[in-house]
């Protein structure tokens, strides 16, 4: 008995400070998650980037006030990175309720996420919202078996963008560089490397970007209609590793190892220009010393490749209106703002840089004004244009695992290792990883 | 990282070495877009909580585990064991059903509580257990002292140095928790100091100057606990594997 009364002292001496602990620690909680905003005029939103995508949620809101003064819409700041695990254990946990209303999703993320876990989006009404006035190659990434569940949002159209001041050392000007071929391209730049020593581009080793732009603007993918892997018998993919290739083997294009050193690459003048979605334009702009020294032009086309166009797209994302909304006016919001305000974009292009996909946008007068850093050209009203033209293709539910056997492929390769059998061995991996 | 953290993004990333004098608009920057002072606050909270239960919870288990007989004992901290080996990202999705089922999801309590007992601190005090004599345990149970009395007079104090390494494992553990937290917590006044630089590098334009203040000051308190606690850290791990 004594002995009993000494182990019960210890559990409630153990039990007691835990409780009160944890007790004092749970306070708050709600707000956050929870279809969501708690009232019929509040939505949540989950989306990252401050200065980005949360500032052009913080404008919308905005706009949207100006006709339902009740609206508020509270905004967590959810990188992408964490977005996504967050959603996958929501998924898998079957805890829908904990869900905002709107989130962002990144357009290469969408088929994967679209095909795995239908559960966690609403689809998007299409009397509300006029697909039609954006470029089909971004609605095709949130559309699922013909269904659209989003509102495409950040435009990640590609872009040429290259030091003008070192081109025209070289003789050449930005126009020598529009609308030409990729062999054109490593001609002239391996000239302008001669010249000022300078090559025209850079990116990180082990990184398919540049590759995955080429394959796109020629509408080609890693994957069939059917969403089976064509790693191993893609004559696109196989000319645009050997386009990748020639580029760094030239000496035009330098590798570097992670994304901070590419940055700087640009910024601090050991290379003359990059080819990237237009959000890269941020970036550039950061070096204030080189302003008024940049054009901006299409990429080069591929021309071995069947289809080959002179635009292409990396990244980009669209807003979701998930399954646990308030749908209707989550789908209104949206309509409203992302897919019908020129007003919204017009203010969020000179404070945020973000460029819209939604096309009515890209005919506003703000469009139009040149930007002094980039000599006075209108960069914007082009990315919009190049935007309507980029080829629709197929990014499959397992666009990823895609993507990094390839990019590892092509680690191999630039190693000397055969291109058939790098290729076939990312199929393998490929298809192991969709068992 | 001090030096980067002086530095404007541009500075960074031309690879400056040298201290630069953009510390103040750094950190003005840092407040201007993040909340530092709840992220700090959280962490605060979730560290010491999380240590503080820790401490109690495991050296109780490491102590009855050495101290008191049972036939079962053994095959349950194999077992205990056993779970050191399986991953964390696999029993997130039912531990997240279950924080959800007792509405505790976005709560810092939903971050403490997975933490508190762990495999690796129960066999710290298991093994630092082993060196206390079990004659003492018998002499003050003759003279009548609880077994309360004994766990918290006699064996906790001789067990300092095993605290103190135990404390700082904790400690740092919980200071650097980043994935579960973030898939836990869906507010933004629940941050802690690790989401706040992961907020900081999730933008297309990163601002490095502000990143690399942010994780100096994201280090420092791991960094100014270790030091205080050095000296008895190392005895208590050495003490713990003899």
């Amino acid at each position: 008995m004594h002995a009993f009364s000494k182990k019960v002292t210890m559990a409630v001496a153990v039990a007691l400070p835990l409780t009160l602990a944890l007790g004092a620690c749970s306070a708050g909680g709600g707000g956050g998650g929870g279809g969501a905003g708690g009232d019929e005029n509040t939505l949540t939103a989950w989306a990252w980037d401050p200065t980005f995508n949360i500032n052009a949620l913080e404008e919308a809101e905005k706009v949207y006030q100006e006709d339902h003064p009740d609206f508020e819409l509270e905004i967590v700041e959810t990188p992408w990175e964490d977005l996504e695990p967050k959603l996958t254990t929501l998924a898998q946990s079957q805890q829908f309720g904990e869900l905002p209303d709107i989130f962002l999703m990144q357009n290469n993320a969408f088929q994967k996420n679209g095909v795995n876990y239908p559960d966690l989006f609403s689809e998007i009404d299409t009397d509300a919202v006029d697909f039609s006035q954006f470029p089909e190659a971004v609605t095709a990434y949130s559309t699922v078996d013909g269904v659209n569940y989003g509102v495409p949002f950040d435009n990640g159209t590609a872009i040429q963008a290259l030091r003008t001041d070192v081109l025209e050392e070289a003789g050449y000007t930005i126009d020598d560089f529009t609308d030409i071929t990729w062999d054109q391209f490593i001609t002239q730049a391996e000239d302008v490397l001669a010249k000022t020593g300078m090559p025209l581009l850079s990116g990180q080793a082990g990184a398919a970007d540049t590759v995955m732009m080429i394959l796109q603007s020629a509408g080609a993918s890693l994957f069939d209609d059917e969403g089976n892997p064509t790693i191993d018998d893609n004559p696109a993919l196989d000319e645009a590793i050997d386009i990748y290739t020639r580029l760094v083997d030239s000496g035009v294009f330098v590798e570097v190892n992670s994304w901070d050193e590419y940055l700087g690459t640009f910024v601090n003048g050991s290379v003359a220009g990059t080819i990237n979605g237009i959000w890269i334009v941020g970036s550039i702009q950061g070096a204030e010393d080189q302003a008024g020294k940049w054009a901006a032009t299409n990429l080069p086309r591929a021309e071995g490749i069947d289809g080959a166009t002179q635009f292409s797209a990396n990244g980009g994302s669209s807003w979701v209106v998930s399954s646990n909304a308030n749908v209707d006016l989550a789908t209104d919001f949206l309509a409203t703002t992302f897919a019908g305000s020129t007003e919204l974009y017009d203010t969020i292009l000179p404070t945020s840089g973000a460029v819209a996909n939604w096309i009515p946008a890209g005919g506003s007068s703000v469009y139009a004004e040149p930007n002094e850093f980039f000599g006075g050209q209108p960069i914007f009203a082009d990315v919009v244009r190049f935007g309507a033209e980029v080829p629709s293709n197929n990014t499959g539910a397992y666009y990823y695992e895609g993507r990094d056997a390839v990019s590892a492929a092509i680690t191999q390769i630039i190693g000397g290792a055969d291109l058939k059998t790098a290729l076939g061995e990312a199929q393998a991996n490929v298809e192991f990883a969709m068992e | 990282m001090a030096v980067s953290a002086t530095n404007s993004s541009r500075d960074v990333l031309d690879s400056r070495l040298l201290p630069g004098d953009q510390l103040f608009e750094n950190f003005a920057k840092l407040i201007g877009v993040q909340d530092l002072g709840s992220a700090m606050w959280n962490s605060f909270s979730v560290a010491v909580g999380t240590t503080v239960l820790a401490l109690v919870v495991c050296s109780i288990a490491g102590y009855a585990f050495e101290i008191f007989h049972s036939r079962g004992k053994d095959f349950v901290m194999a077992i205990l064991l056993l779970a050191i080996m399986i991953p964390f990202a696999a029993t997130m999705v039912p531990l997240f059903r279950l924080f959800a089922e007792v509405g505790l999801v976005n709560s810092l309590a939903a971050v403490i509580i997975p933490a508190i007992s762990t495999p690796f601190l129960i066999l710290l005090f298991r093994q630092a257990s082993r060196s206390f004599p079990y004659e003492i345990i018998e002499a003050a149970r003759i003279d009548g002292v609880s077994e309360v009395g004994i766990f918290a007079r006699i064996y906790l104090p001789s067990m300092r140095s095993t605290m103190a390494a135990a404390a700082v494992i904790t400690f740092m553990t919980a200071w650097n928790n980043f994935l579960w937290p973030k898939v836990i917590l869906v507010n933004n006044a629940f941050q802690t100091m690790p989401m706040l630089i992961s907020n900081l590098a999730a933008g297309y334009v990163t601002d490095y100057g502000v990143l690399m203040l942010a994780v100096l000051l994201a280090s420092l308190p791991t960094m100014v606990i270790f030091l205080i606690l050095q000296r008895t850290f190392a005895e208590g791990i050495t003490g713990a594997i003899k």
